[in-house]
């Protein structure tokens, strides 16, 4: 960065630059010099005034809102604020509050859906004549319609012992066997 | 409030480089934001730090203020100054932070607080003994920077920097152009910064 902008960027630290000035200074392609100068003068500024202490001073947020701003997702501008400075937060309480909240979402979709009057509906829905798409009417008739009751008892006794499987082996497959079996025994 | 604060340059009188700068980045102009940033996140951190102790807080309330006002700077018009306006969303920040989590402040700071507001004050009372020497030695190493310089480029950035005169105060008192005291304060500036090098680095 040359002397001219430096001047230029002096000038804006006292409120005397001119628009035109200011204009060339932002058009430089020198513009991380010109952060890092105009950074390096506010401190000074901050310094002069005996305000580089408190809560205030350690702060530096600009790297971490230009991110968040260029698109980048907030928990990374997050991070890497905290990267910048101080003590650390632990990382894991969210991938542990995602993993939870994930199985729950197993769990409960591994529960939902397997009511045999809602498999009923569905098969019937997905049965329905869709105009425009005759393709979709096949689908399901090839699924699950049209099992006898020994079909019907083989896949049910096949789906409980996966869930208990599941339910065992990872422990996060609970709520789905506990469905599962209520559903069994309704339809025995 | 200190003698300082009254006397800082941009203190209590709208800002031309902001406004020109707010201008900037409502035409889509990123760099210009950071620029403000940069300004202001020691002063806003600060605010927020009269709500809250926890340093992480601050920082994460710092950063979403500055978003907030990102996204909302094409409805500032100018009607107040930047300063306030970016304090107003700090103050607010901070309340809806300890409403939400159901806290009371551990001390307040309310709007018309920005229009003179001291950054020092109440955190300064809270430095440790080891911060107050820090801060000693750097005003001490301040001091010595400033007293180095060439009496023309001393009187100049004084001027300006405690006595918060204008270029063209500056130039009648000392019968120069105001090219000229634009030149010796820039000047100073770049010397002072120059001297105090890794201070700087470590703030």
């Amino acid at each position: 960065m040359d002397d001219r902008l430096r001047e230029t960027l002096s000038a804006m630290m006292d409120d005397e630059a001119d628009e035109l000035a200011v204009r060339r200074l932002l058009a430089s392609p020198e513009r991380d010099q010109v952060s890092t100068q105009w950074q390096r003068w506010q401190r000074l500024r901050d310094l002069m005034h005996d305000n580089a202490s408190g809560a205030g001073a350690a702060v530096d947020v600009s790297r971490a809102v230009r991110r968040q701003l260029s698109g980048a997702s907030p928990a990374d501008s997050a991070s890497e604020a905290v990267e910048q400075q101080g003590p650390l937060r632990p990382r894991w309480r969210w991938s542990a509050t995602a993993l939870v909240a994930l199985s729950v979402l197993i769990g409960f979709g591994m529960g939902a859906g397997w009511d045999a009057a809602n498999v009923e509906q569905v098969t019937r829905a997905a049965a329905a004549p869709t105009p425009g798409h005759p393709s979709r009417q096949e689908v399901p008739q090839v699924a699950l319609q049209g099992l006898d009751h020994q079909q019907w008892e083989t896949l049910s006794r096949y789906l409980l012992e996966h869930a208990q499987h599941n339910s065992v082996g990872a422990g996060r497959g609970a709520v789905g066997y506990a469905r599962l079996a209520s559903v069994s025994g309704h339809g025995q | 409030m200190n003698v300082d604060s009254d006397n800082r340059p941009e203190a209590t009188h709208d800002s031309q480089t902001d406004l020109q700068l707010v201008r900037k980045v409502q035409h889509g102009d990123r760099g210009a934001f950071d620029l403000l940033v940069i300004k202001y996140q020691a002063r806003v951190a600060s605010i927020i730090g009269r709500y809250l102790n926890d340093h992480q807080d601050v920082r994460d309330l710092t950063q979403e203020t500055f978003i907030k006002a990102f996204r909302a700077i094409d409805r500032f018009r100018g009607d107040s100054a930047f300063y306030t306006w970016i304090y107003r969303i700090a103050v607010n920040t901070a309340k809806n932070h300890l409403e939400f989590s159901g806290r009371r402040p551990q001390a307040t700071a309310d709007v018309q607080d920005a229009e003179n507001f001291d950054t020092g004050g109440r955190l300064r009372s809270q430095d440790s003994p080891e911060r107050l020497l820090q801060r000693d030695q750097v005003q001490s190493a301040l001091q010595d920077a400033i007293g180095a310089l060439p009496e023309e480029l001393r009187s100049a950035f004084l001027l300006r920097e405690y006595d918060g005169l204008s270029y063209e105060e500056i130039a009648q008192i000392l019968e120069c152009p105001i090219g000229t005291v634009r030149s010796r304060i820039f000047r100073a500036r770049d010397a002072v910064e120059r001297q105090l090098g890794p201070i700087l680095d470590a703030h």
